[in-house]
């Protein structure tokens, strides 16, 4: 082994599943929509249960512009730079997807992370035409990134390319022939393949979710394979009705694997996805029914707006924001998950209002897995503009961060009842949270080359 | 020579804004240093939303409020330059009626503003 003389990350997901467990997370937390006009930040929290500070946020970060929505956010290096002992692990990549701005905070000190720099989202437009920064992965030394828009906000966007001091080299892609719209991607490089979804025009997503637009056809129902090394789509599949707003796509992370899941928001299904010879195939293997509420005149779906895979791959977790409940499911059987677990956590159904003493603003939207499995982080905050359409509450209560204990013997999960961290306290004023990261890396940022 | 328009920020104690024909209100605010919601800057995402009690305002660009919207008096004053002199109530206070939740109001497209 060369782990003596490695870079960041991890030999293999093995490895990964034994490192320390988690000590800080982080995760961005915004003011957008809320009526606080300061500018977005990004939180550090303490999840060790045997600190004195523990289920609160330790630092803040303010980003230096106003108006970011920060969303995602991903790391300069990951596992797939591993044997590359010039990298580290030390900046956090935090785009504005309003912006388009790319905040780079350095986390050499991992409890005071400190704005190294920022990509200018103006910059961004005029060099690469692009804008609508979302799903930031690591791919060796470079950086590529997915970006939602056109200069001008309107679809299909593509990929933003940067090398690893953040200087922007140009459009990662050379062709976007297919692509109707852009949103996350996974890369699989040991099968120089890669699979990307579709959410919606920024110009369409930014302002709310009208289902006007779904009728039109401006969301998108679409997934596209990728040739990774030629960087042009090999093959698209329109799911029509059943993969409306395709969302998060994650791969296993045993390098060897060719397969994965994505969930089809809208629609509220889970598809996996595999190669096959030369081919790509896809195949509903979940579908969340519709609920009929009082007083609402269409059935409500679920909307599955995150999904992960355990570091073991063994198990399938998302979370359904408008329902409310989080649920485990056991892939051993790729084409027949088992559902083995599932909490509620506020949600339009009413059936978890409050929850660890405080009043649940939302329902579980992003998901985060501890690389031994066995803690979920999950926050509550979906997109600010979404969030005062479906929960206009959570613009003066904030958000919210649990832990949902996860058994990964039997299956099973369990809301852990010392840990709520209430963004409605936070010392500016209430704010959403939304994705997190381990300083150490995470199940939905580091990819084994 | 640029013609001056008086835009009154009416839910900021009646402030009053002299802004150019063609200077979005929003930066004319931000020159008088009253910090508004913004976001994308260019009319696209609905964050710096306002609401027009009286006057008019022209909004190159901006995309972001449909039918409705438009109808119940909302602006985007990151695009939204005046007129003729204008009344104004901004910031997040001013949202009330601007989003909806799409399920609860599906088949019923414009219901009377809330």
């Amino acid at each position: 082994m060369l782990d003596e003389c490695c870079g960041p990350g991890y030999a293999s997901p093995a490895d990964a599943m034994k490192a320390p467990r988690e000590t800080l997370l982080y995760t961005v937390a915004l003011y957008v929509g809320t009526g606080v006009e300061k500018p977005d930040y990004l939180a550090t929290v303490d999840v060790d249960p045997e600190s004195p500070t523990y289920s609160s946020v330790i630092a803040r970060t303010e980003m230096p512009q106003i108006g970011d929505e920060l969303h995602h956010s991903g790391w300069n290096a990951c596992s797939s730079c591993h044997d590359d002992s010039s990298m580290a692990r030390k900046y956090l990549l935090l785009p504005g997807v309003r912006t388009s701005n790319i905040n780079v905070v350095d986390v050499s000190d991992a409890t005071v992370p400190k704005l190294h720099m920022v990509v200018s989202g103006d910059e961004i437009k005029a060099k690469t035409g692009l804008s609508g920064p979302h799903t930031v992965h690591c791919l060796k030394s470079d950086i590529i990134i997915s970006m939602l828009g056109d200069a001008d906000g309107n679809a299909p966007g593509g990929f933003l390319h940067l090398d690893k001091e953040f200087n922007i080299v140009g459009r990662w892609e050379n062709d976007i022939t297919g692509m109707n719209y852009n949103y996350d991607f996974w890369y699989q490089p040991r099968h120089n393949m890669m699979v990307s979804s579709e959410w919606g025009a920024p110009n369409t997503f930014m302002p709310g979710f009208d289902l006007e637009d779904v009728g039109k056809g401006k969301y998108g129902q679409s997934v596209h394979f990728w040739d990774f090394e030629a960087k042009k789509i090999v093959k698209s599949i329109d799911m029509g009705a059943e993969g409306m707003i395709p969302l998060e796509v994650r791969g296993m992370h045993d390098p060897t694997s060719n397969e994965g899941f994505f969930a089809a928001t809208l629609s509220s299904n889970v598809f996996r996805w595999w190669k096959d010879g030369d081919d790509f195939q896809i195949e509903k293997v979940i579908d969340i029914p519709t609920v009929d509420v009082e007083g609402f005149p269409v059935p409500m779906p679920s909307l599955i707006t995150d999904i992960l895979i355990s570091m073991d791959d063994k198990y399938l977790y998302f979370a359904n924001w408008l329902h409310g409940d989080l649920r485990q499911y056991d892939i051993a059987d790729k084409a027949n998950p088992k559902m083995t677990g599932q909490v509620w956590i506020g949600g339009l159904l009413g059936k978890a209002l409050e929850v660890n003493g405080v009043t649940v603003q939302g329902a579980p939207q992003m998901i985060q897995l501890s690389l031994d499995g066995k803690r979920l982080y999950v926050t509550t905050s979906l997109f600010s503009s979404w969030d005062n359409q479906f929960y206009p509450g959570m613009k003066d209560k904030g958000a919210q961060m649990y832990i949902v204990d996860c058994d990964t013997a039997q299956g099973g999960m369990a809301i852990n009842p010392d840990f709520v961290v209430d963004f409605g306290r936070e010392p500016n004023g209430p704010s959403r949270c939304h994705e997190m990261r381990y300083p150490g890396g995470d199940v939905t940022s580091d990819i084994w080359m | 020579m640029t013609t001056t328009y008086r835009v009154t920020l009416r839910n900021r104690n009646g402030v009053p804004l002299d802004v150019a024909e063609d200077e979005p209100i929003y930066a004319a605010a931000l020159r008088a240093g009253i910090q508004l919601p913004i976001a994308c800057n260019y009319g696209g995402c609905i964050t710096c939303a306002a609401k027009l009690i009286t006057g008019h305002v022209r909004q190159p660009k901006g995309t972001a409020l449909n039918r409705r919207q438009s109808q119940a008096g909302f602006i985007l004053l990151c695009v939204a330059r005046p007129t003729c002199d204008c009344v104004l109530d901004v910031g997040v206070e001013s949202h009330r009626g601007l989003y909806q939740n799409p399920f609860a109001i599906a088949g019923n497209r414009y219901p009377p503003d809330a």
